[in-house]
């Protein structure tokens, strides 16, 4: 088990580390922050200035490592725009986005996985073939789609909820049921094939015909064996919930993350981008390792095979 | 709960192998999908209006059943340009992007899995590890990060759009292509004296084929979604090009007064990934159960 947790650590640190070189590669592949920023009339003895004043006059490698050290003590630049701590500008923002993703994944766990699941146990009803049909529907409608019919229908027509801005709670009912809708769609889909899989072992079988009550069955073979995928892709909606509403903030003019990596992705703002970046990814492989760790919880299997 | 002693009977069954019936969901998306296809093509000969041309009296014209006028049938935009119009080129656009992208993603992915299986070791250490990098950060997160680093070109905008999925293919062509390589046609051709590339383009890759073109298949509509969703960020595809996210994007700020600049290229985006959907499920099951 040690072993196996070295191993994941391990190459959750090396994915990072790709990570950062990508995006010091993709910096350099830029073009000079300089010109950009300063823009093309710009005086040449100012533009030397910004360049000595954001290190960018020295050999890349140099500016590699001490991108890297930077990074490594927590300073990832700050905002060329702003002039403040691109970090700071990033967390400030983070509740804002919580505030809309926490309510959501509760949307998508308390809808999308008994909704799942019940189509799975009723195969090829009625209420398995709404189920499906809403999925297919939850997966192929843009957020944006959904968000501004929502809009629509809510806002402007009906006149119950603001169509935008982050005033009071009312503002965030229609982005959180925008994104709860679509991710539940995709995680009844999940869980639904997952059951099925699992519907359709021997041991399920077993189970039944040695007579064993079929409520059983279900909640003591057939949950736990399917909870190890649907844990997988939760896994990537909890690593997503920093990052996951850049469209959704947009159609609602909620003051997120996204909101802002998409002002920064105008704006070329590159630290922020980058900050934005680097945070979704060590949120994402943390919610992965903590999955592959979980998964030694649910599989004793693995843990034995481990242990052996 | 009710009592269902032999629940697990008919997830048991094997698939079947008749010829079932093409079901009607899948028949009226093969339809819609040729509609647009054929829409996509012809758009040009179609099209009443050049999409750029703008008619200053005849501003936000709703679209027939809702007052509007023959001329412009589904309406015009806030500076007076045809909505039909727009929507066959923004439709044209966005076509030739999620096939240019899914082709890039396939051809990509497959080559570096098919690598992987030739050359093993660090060769495939290294693709693993871009497997790991991609699915550590949500593509879309990626996509912006890119797009501000090195800005924005079509071309670009095409290759990026390709990098979805790549890491799909390439775990299936790695799989396959291992287990290929393990079976006797490869190693007869190899025998022959077959290079390693004619064995892998000719041998190989027909016998996967099928699996890659159901990947295909599932990852097209996913392109759409992007694809419109970037470019309603204002990120993706740049005016004058239009395409169907840029429509809704921009009709957006309309939404009140002419809300059919947004739902014209919304539900074409809708029906067009709902279809391509249904084909890619119903081929999945009828040629890969094991994709499932």
């Amino acid at each position: 088990m040690l072993r196996f947790t070295a191993t994941r650590l391990l190459r959750a640190a090396l994915t990072l580390t790709m990570v950062v070189t990508f995006a010091f590669l993709v910096l350099i592949a830029s073009g000079d922050p300089a010109d950009i920023i300063m823009g093309a009339d710009a005086p040449p003895e100012a533009v030397a200035a910004f360049r000595t004043a954001w290190g960018l006059d020295r050999p890349i490698w140099v500016q590699y490592f001490s991108y890297f050290g930077a990074i490594l003590q927590g300073d990832l630049g700050r905002s060329m725009r702003d002039g403040r701590d691109a970090i700071v500008l990033v967390m400030e923002r983070v509740p804002a986005t919580l505030a809309l993703t926490l309510p959501a994944l509760a949307i998508k766990l308390g809808i999308g996985l008994p909704a799942g699941i019940v189509a799975a146990l009723y195969r090829n009803s009625l209420v398995d073939r709404a189920v499906m049909a809403l999925a297919v529907a939850g997966f192929t409608v843009p957020s944006f789609v959904l968000g501004l019919v929502l809009v629509l229908i809510f806002a402007v027509n009906l006149g119950w909820l603001p169509s935008g801005g982050d005033e009071t709670w009312r503002h965030a009912v229609l982005p959180v049921i925008t994104l709860g809708i679509g991710g539940a769609a995709v995680l009844a889909r999940f869980t639904r094939s997952a059951m099925l899989e699992v519907l359709g072992q021997p041991y399920i079988r077993t189970a039944s015909a040695k007579g064993v009550a079929w409520r059983s069955v279900v909640t003591g073979h057939a949950l736990p064996n399917a909870a190890i995928p649907t844990v997988t892709i939760i896994g990537f909606m909890v690593g997503s919930l920093i990052a996951g509403a850049v469209v959704v903030e947009s159609v609602f003019s909620w003051p997120g993350v996204g909101r802002l990596l998409v002002t920064a992705v105008a704006n070329r703002d590159l630290a922020v981008v980058q900050c934005i970046l680097l945070l979704v990814a060590a949120t994402m492989i943390t919610a992965n390792l903590v999955v592959d760790l979980l998964y030694g919880v649910l599989d004793p299997r693995l843990r034995s095979a481990r242990a052996a | 709960m009710p009592e269902a002693p032999f629940p697990a009977a008919d997830a048991v069954a094997p698939p079947r192998r008749t010829h079932a019936p093409v079901p009607v969901l899948v028949r009226l998306g093969i339809f819609w999908l040729s509609l647009m296809l054929a829409a996509a093509v012809l758009g040009e000969w179609l099209s009443p209006f050049p999409y750029t041309q703008m008619n200053l009296g005849n501003r936000l014209s709703p679209p027939i059943g809702f007052g509007g006028i023959w001329l412009h049938p589904l309406g015009t935009d806030e500076l007076g340009r045809d909505v039909l119009s727009r929507l066959l080129s923004s439709l044209r656009t966005s076509l030739v992007i999620a096939f240019g992208a899914t082709i890039v993603g396939a051809v990509l992915g497959t080559t570096l899995g098919f690598l992987a299986a030739h050359f093993r070791g660090l060769v495939e250490q290294a693709v693993l590890a871009l497997v790991d990098f991609s699915a550590s950060i949500p593509f879309l997160i990626l996509a912006l990060a890119v797009l501000a680093f090195l800005g924005n070109s079509l071309g670009l905008f095409v290759l990026l759009l390709g990098l979805h999925a790549w890491e799909r293919y390439a775990r299936i062509a790695r799989g396959l292509a291992i287990s290929a390589s393990a079976q006797g046609y490869a190693g007869a051709v190899r025998q022959l004296g077959a290079s390693p590339l004619r064995v892998y383009a000719r041998h190989i890759l027909p016998n996967i084929a099928s699996t890659l073109i159901v990947s295909m298949t599932l990852a097209f509509p996913e392109v759409i979604l992007l694809e419109s969703g970037l470019s309603f960020l204002g990120l993706g595809v740049q005016p004058p090009d239009t395409s169907l996210g840029n429509m809704v994007g921009y009709g957006r700020e309309y939404l009140t007064r002419a809300p059919w600049i947004l739902l014209a290229p919304a539900s074409i985006i809708v029906l067009t990934t709902l279809s391509v959907s249904l084909i890619g499920d119903w081929l999945r099951d009828r040629l890969d159960p094991t994709l499932r």
